[in-house]
């Protein structure tokens, strides 16, 4: 694996966002990056697809008010529980 | 606009299958004893989907009762649901259609969000997990989304105005409304009318999940630990007739469908504005000539989502002022679930036995107020109160708001 989680996640929002990756911090919110409730959802879909991982439904949560740093600790977590699983990561 | 020149629209005859059971009566008394249908989801893919949860109709739903076989092989879960909810429905109301012009004079129209899903989920199945190379011949009838409006129309010889509505889960309350506008304008003297749905498939569960708007637990309309909807499916099934209609054959007549109001957000795809559906709900009213304070019932739309839960209540304020103080608003949808297409339909058996029997349903599973939601909901036990007027709700994603306004049977 060449590029980091993070900066795996960071390319497919700024792919959704249609943003220059440089300016995605960890801390920006997909709100402040202009990315409204459906596409957020349509985001959590693209990194499911691009990881092959399945996110928990985070009941009550607000993907809108989500930082970026925790999608990337959330996919972190999803790819760990894999591996632990012992589906295998690459 | 003046409602002066238009006819009274009466409601003669109700029918439902839904996760309550068999029939209309069976719906209201598990609605008025605050029972929930919800229950762990029976699927043959449910042990690999995330949803883990829904309101279904039972198995003791016997689709082949009084129902001949050839016309059994015609029809989706969807139009079975119409045509069993639409045979109470008639039965109920006393109609005889070959009489004189009455077949002639009915109007038929069904409302459902998106028609023959199980059909059309076999034939995916067959075509590209099978690969075969033959879809069931009777797959086109069996799906289209008018499919239940026509077999309705020839199970009782109905030949005026049919055709299905479509708006998602407005689709009944729109529904209902072109049938009562179609009365009121004197292009029909009766219509049946009301909505179906039947979508727990395989693909539209996975679906619904890639939404993330699912609960996992029940559905908990205006509590603060909601956590999200319930999908449901099933049918209701109204007749409507004009009131000189139903007065000249002495019918009984379960409520008068006084009002409607329709109306579209153009803001968002699924996020609800509260602007639309507070402008449909003083249409309704308008229409109906009932003022705010004589009304004393909403069946809230109440998906149980955050999103709904909030706006909407908001959007009750909006349209009554002072008088919000002074209703009761209950969501249903906390017990039949949201059967989308289907669920104004449903709750319009709520609001007509709200109406004929004093007794306002309650909101179950509401156990922790929401300080966002600031009105009287209702919780967990119905209430008997005098129940004038009412409106029953259904907002639908795409921004689409149908409202019904109903008084007591005069």
């Amino acid at each position: 694996m060449t590029d980091t989680t993070q900066q795996q996640v960071f390319d497919i929002i700024a792919k959704q966002a249609k943003i220059d990756v440089t300016t995605i911090k960890p801390e920006s919110t997909l709100k402040d990056l202009g990315i409204a409730s459906l596409e957020a959802i349509e985001l959590i879909f693209d990194i499911e697809e691009h990881f092959n991982i399945t996110f928990p439904d985070q009941q009550g949560a607000n993907f809108d008010t989500d930082t970026t740093q925790s999608l990337v600790d959330a996919v972190q977590k999803a790819l760990d529980e894999k591996a632990a699983a012992g589906e295998g990561s690459k | 606009m003046s409602t002066v020149s238009m006819r009274r629209v009466v409601v003669t005859g109700m029918g439902a299958i839904s996760p309550l059971g068999v029939g209309a009566e069976a719906l209201w008394q598990g609605l008025r004893e605050g029972r929930s249908a919800i229950g762990p989801l029976q699927h043959p893919d449910a042990g690999r989907l995330r949803v883990k949860i829904a309101a279904q109709v039972p198995a003791s739903f016997d689709p082949t009762a009084n129902i001949d076989e050839r016309t059994l092989i015609m029809l989706d879960r969807t139009s079975e649901f119409a045509l069993h909810a639409a045979r109470e429905a008639v039965t109920q109301s006393g109609l005889d259609f070959s009489q004189g012009q009455t077949g002639a004079r009915t109007a038929v129209v069904v409302g459902t969000g998106v028609g023959g899903e199980t059909t059309q989920d076999e034939q995916s199945k067959r075509l590209y997990g099978e690969n075969s190379q033959r879809a069931h011949p009777l797959s086109i009838v069996r799906v289209m989304t008018n499919a239940s409006a026509s077999q309705i129309s020839i199970a009782y010889g109905l030949r005026g105005p049919t055709f299905a509505v479509a708006s998602a889960c407005a689709s009944a309350n729109h529904a209902i409304i072109q049938a009562a506008q179609m009365i009121r304008y004197g292009l029909a003297d009766v219509a049946v009318t009301g909505g179906t749905e039947a979508c727990l498939t395989y693909g539209a569960l996975r679906a619904w999940e890639a939404m993330r708007v699912l609960a996992d637990d029940t559905c908990r309309p205006f509590s603060i630990n909601r956590r999200g909807l319930v999908l449901g499916e099933g049918a209701g099934i109204f007749v409507l007739e004009s009131m000189e209609h139903a007065q000249a054959r002495g019918a009984v007549i379960l409520a008068e469908l006084a009002g409607v109001g329709m109306t579209a957000d153009a803001t968002d795809i699924v996020m609800p504005s509260a602007n639309g559906s507070s402008a449909a709900m003083s249409q309704a009213l308008a229409d109906a000539g009932l003022a705010p304070q004589d009304v004393d019932y909403i069946n809230a739309h109440g998906t149980g989502t955050l999103a709904n839960d909030v706006t909407e209540s908001r959007a009750i304020r909006l349209a009554f002022g002072a008088h919000a103080d002074r209703l009761a608003v209950s969501s249903t949808k906390s017990m039949h679930g949201h059967a989308l297409g289907a669920s104004g339909a449903l709750e319009l058996v709520a609001v007509v036995g709200a109406l004929r029997d004093s007794v306002v349903p309650p909101t179950a599973n509401l156990d922790q107020a929401d300080p966002a939601c600031d009105l009287d909901y209702v919780p967990n036990i119905a209430r008997e109160m005098p129940v004038r007027a009412a409106l029953s709700n259904s907002f639908a994603f795409g921004g689409l708001n149908a409202v019904l306004a109903l008084k007591r049977a005069p």
